[in-house]
């Protein structure tokens, strides 16, 4: 049995030894970087709370970079529940040339995130791109989009449709693996479409909504390849999002223990809004049991 | 077919997956294998120089063949050329440098002497000189040169093609005001004037052409009396009377054209500056502020382009020959394994040896020479009576107003923060009073961390 389990951790050593050096290691190391000053080549300086102090009491552009992903958490994450349920919902019908159809919703989560940004500057591109193009045909005059302080944050909150295909199909498998029963007892009593949808689908899928949920507020609270390439913060600051900023601290500053402190905060915040969900999930979430 | 150490026999299938994983991995191996590997080298017996920069397309095939030149020139070293991937080429340098395997030299053109000479990333070029090179290089290099150059008295950076920013003008458009080129306007309220008469509009009030549009604070603030840095006290100049003059004269002519308006506009344009794709070949502005690598793309892509080049002008009782800039420069990292070869190709390239030689590299990119020696040489002076209007850039040069981005360990912070500032004044989501003080309160807090944190400034 030992001489098996050796065997086995030599089988996943290389990503062991990645995992330590790559992650365990540098994870470590932040917290210690975190109280220091630290530009990558020089060794690090102790400062102790001064970088978290400065964060708190001296750094504008942090609570305001805060703010933003806060608020887009609050918003791209329920309208990608949303969207991705009532797509999965809606795939879910037994119609000709559903496959296809799953196909196609499904294919733009696996473009890569850079080229879809690259592709949407152009889409919202306000003078030649395709949405304003659509709109002018309708007589609207479109937003400047990307380049509008009132409409850039919203530009990226619609362009995170894009990719909803990806969570659609997990929402489809927790869709199929609700009991046909359910819906047949509910038949039985009466309900209608809108009633089964209410009271089986949707308790019956709240454990799928419960794990997108998680994964989506880690997932925004990280949001970075988007706002890097598309915005890069702008304009006026009004999508400078938290990793991006943490990202600047570090690389364009050389700032790596200030940048390291941001990064700590951002875990504990993380980490608490996971615990919150957790703490709350068993008065929402229904496991069929 | 019986799985080792179970009676079961193998389904089909499973044999199926097995084999088909044999087949992509050995698929896979050819693959990593049948790449082409990195050129072997042209002369394996010299001793290695290993240079990197960011150029690429038509811009890494003029690095390329400077230091083809260089090889050819010498006996003791190969330098080997990389280009790295502009975004990533700072963090990947750094992260060399604390892996003990840096680069020999890079060419860079990103803010980052006062910082990496600051943590004692860079070796100061000075020590390579000797006493007579030393003086030599103080005395005949461009004011511009040395300010993007030193930090603390000390050489870091070694310019190989300064910018410099000037107008163009189209004859075309020009022509059809009945314009005359012969008398370009000498002052910036001419300048607008001129341009007013050559934006143009659409039957939806939208613009389609700009005939001349005010943008980039920095570059008009020294012409203000204003910019960022005092030269002589190495106070970091923000909040200024010329300052917020320059900025508030530039959002008032925003503001008449329309912000929103020029948002538009500018937003279906390619704005790289190394681009090809220029809005104003393409006739998108009638005048525009470009650098004098323009010229030499003129030449290249559209020949038959019919313009003109001026100074920027100032405004009214403003400064002349004032403006922003920048440049590529050489730096060789502490650790660098072959500091005699990278100082020797440094000298080759940027003419600090042999300048007529040199003269020939600047034409290739259309770059600005660091001295007059330079410019003065054959080669250089056939280049510019072949593009005359390059001329106009070499008048401007050796200028004292012309400023580059004040020489602190933070300038990169300083810059993101002035362009923020900029950014906010020119959409009017703040007022030029509002965005200057919004800077200063910044920097000012940045700069009070820094020291809290140790730093010198």
């Amino acid at each position: 049995m030992r001489q098996r389990s050796l065997v086995g951790y030599a089988f996943i050593s290389p990503w062991l030894v990645g995992f330590l050096v790559f992650t365990a290691i540098p994870f470590v190391a932040s917290i210690y970087l975190s109280f220091t000053r630290y530009d990558v080549v020089s060794s690090p300086v102790w400062v102790g709370l001064a970088n978290y102090r400065k964060l708190a009491t001296e750094d504008p552009l942090f609570w305001k970079a805060l703010g933003i992903t806060f608020k887009y958490a609050l918003v791209a994450v329920p309208v990608g529940i949303g969207a991705g349920v009532c797509l999965a919902l809606l795939l879910n019908l037994d119609v000709r040339g559903i496959s296809v159809y799953r196909t196609v919703f499904y294919l733009p989560s696996i473009v890569p995130v850079v080229a879809t940004s690259v592709v949407f500057v152009w889409i919202l591109n306000p003078q030649i791109g395709l949405v304003n193009g659509l709109l002018r045909n309708l007589g609207v005059v479109g937003p400047a989009w990307l380049q509008d302080t009132k409409w850039a944050f919203w530009s990226l909150v619609f362009m995170s449709l894009w990719a909803v295909g990806g969570s659609m199909i997990i929402y489809l498998a927790g869709l199929k693996d609700i009991p046909t029963t359910l819906y047949e007892a509910a038949y039985i009593d009466g309900a209608n479409a809108w009633q089964r949808t209410r009271h089986v689908t949707l308790p019956m899928l709240t454990p799928v909504i419960f794990f997108n949920l998680i994964m989506g507020v880690i997932g925004a609270f990280q949001y970075f390849t988007q706002a890097y390439i598309m915005t890069q913060g702008g304009p006026d600051d009004s999508t400078h999002f938290y990793a991006l900023y943490l990202f600047n601290r570090a690389w364009r500053y050389l700032d790596m223990g200030y940048a390291s402190a941001m990064a700590w905060i951002l875990f504990v915040i993380v980490m608490t809004l996971t615990l919150v969900i957790f703490r709350t999930h068993k008065r929402w979430v229904h496991y069929g049991n | 077919m019986l799985r080792k150490g179970s009676r079961e026999p193998m389904s089909r299938r499973a044999l199926a997956a097995l084999w088909g994983s044999v087949l992509l991995a050995v698929v896979g191996v050819v693959i990593v294998f049948a790449l082409p590997g990195p050129p072997p080298r042209t002369y394996p017996d010299r001793i290695p120089v290993r240079f990197w920069h960011m150029w690429t397309a038509e811009w890494k095939e003029v690095v390329e063949r400077i230091v083809d030149r260089f090889n050819e020139s010498q006996d003791i070293y190969e330098v080997i050329p990389l280009s790295v991937p502009g975004t990533a080429a700072d963090s990947k340098f750094l992260l060399s440098v604390a892996g003990g395997d840096p680069p020999d030299v890079m060419a860079q053109w990103n803010p980052v002497i006062p910082k990496w000479a600051e943590s004692g990333l860079l070796i100061p070029l000075n020590s390579l000189m000797t006493d007579t090179e030393w003086a030599d290089f103080q005395e005949t290099a461009y004011p511009a040169v040395k300010k993007i150059g030193m930090y603390k008295g000390n050489l870091y950076g070694v310019t190989t093609g300064l910018n410099i920013w000037a107008c163009y003008a189209r004859l075309d458009h020009l022509r059809e005001e009945g314009l005359d080129p012969a008398a370009f306007p000498q002052t910036l309220e001419g300048l607008i004037a001129w341009g007013d008469r050559l934006h143009r509009f659409n039957e939806r009030n939208e613009l389609t052409r700009i005939g001349f549009l005010l943008t980039w604070f920095a570059q008009y603030a020294p012409a203000f009396g204003g910019g960022f840095y005092d030269w002589d006290t190495g106070e970091v100049l923000l909040d200024t009377p010329e300052n917020l003059h320059a900025l508030t004269y530039m959002v008032n002519e925003r503001k008449r054209l329309g912000f929103e308006k020029v948002i538009r506009f500018q937003s279906g344009l390619a704005t790289g500056i190394g681009n090809v794709e220029w809005p104003f070949i393409g006739g998108a502005y009638s005048i525009t502020v470009d650098g004098q690598w323009r010229v030499e793309q003129i030449a290249r892509y559209a020949p038959d382009l019919e313009y003109v080049t001026a100074p920027i002008p100032p405004p009214e009782g403003g400064k002349r020959h004032a403006g922003w800039t920048n440049g590529n420069f050489m730096i060789i990292p502490i650790g660098a394994k072959q500091v005699q070869g990278a100082w020797a190709f440094v000298k080759f390239w940027s003419g600090l040896e042999q300048p007529e030689r040199a003269a020939e590299f600047y034409t290739w990119g259309g770059w600005l020479p660091l001295n007059e020696r330079i410019a003065e040489a054959p080669f250089y002076r056939a280049y510019v009576e072949e593009h005359p209007q390059f001329q106009t850039f070499l008048d401007v040069l050796p200028s004292e107003a012309i400023q580059p981005t004040p020489p602190v360990p933070y300038q990169v912070y300083l810059w993101d923060r002035i362009i923020q500032a900029d950014d906010s004044a020119m959409r009017g989501t703040l007022t030029p009073e509002g965005a200057l003080d919004r800077l200063a309160r910044e920097v000012g807090r940045e700069v009070a961390a820094r020291k809290e944190f140790g730093y010198a400034e």
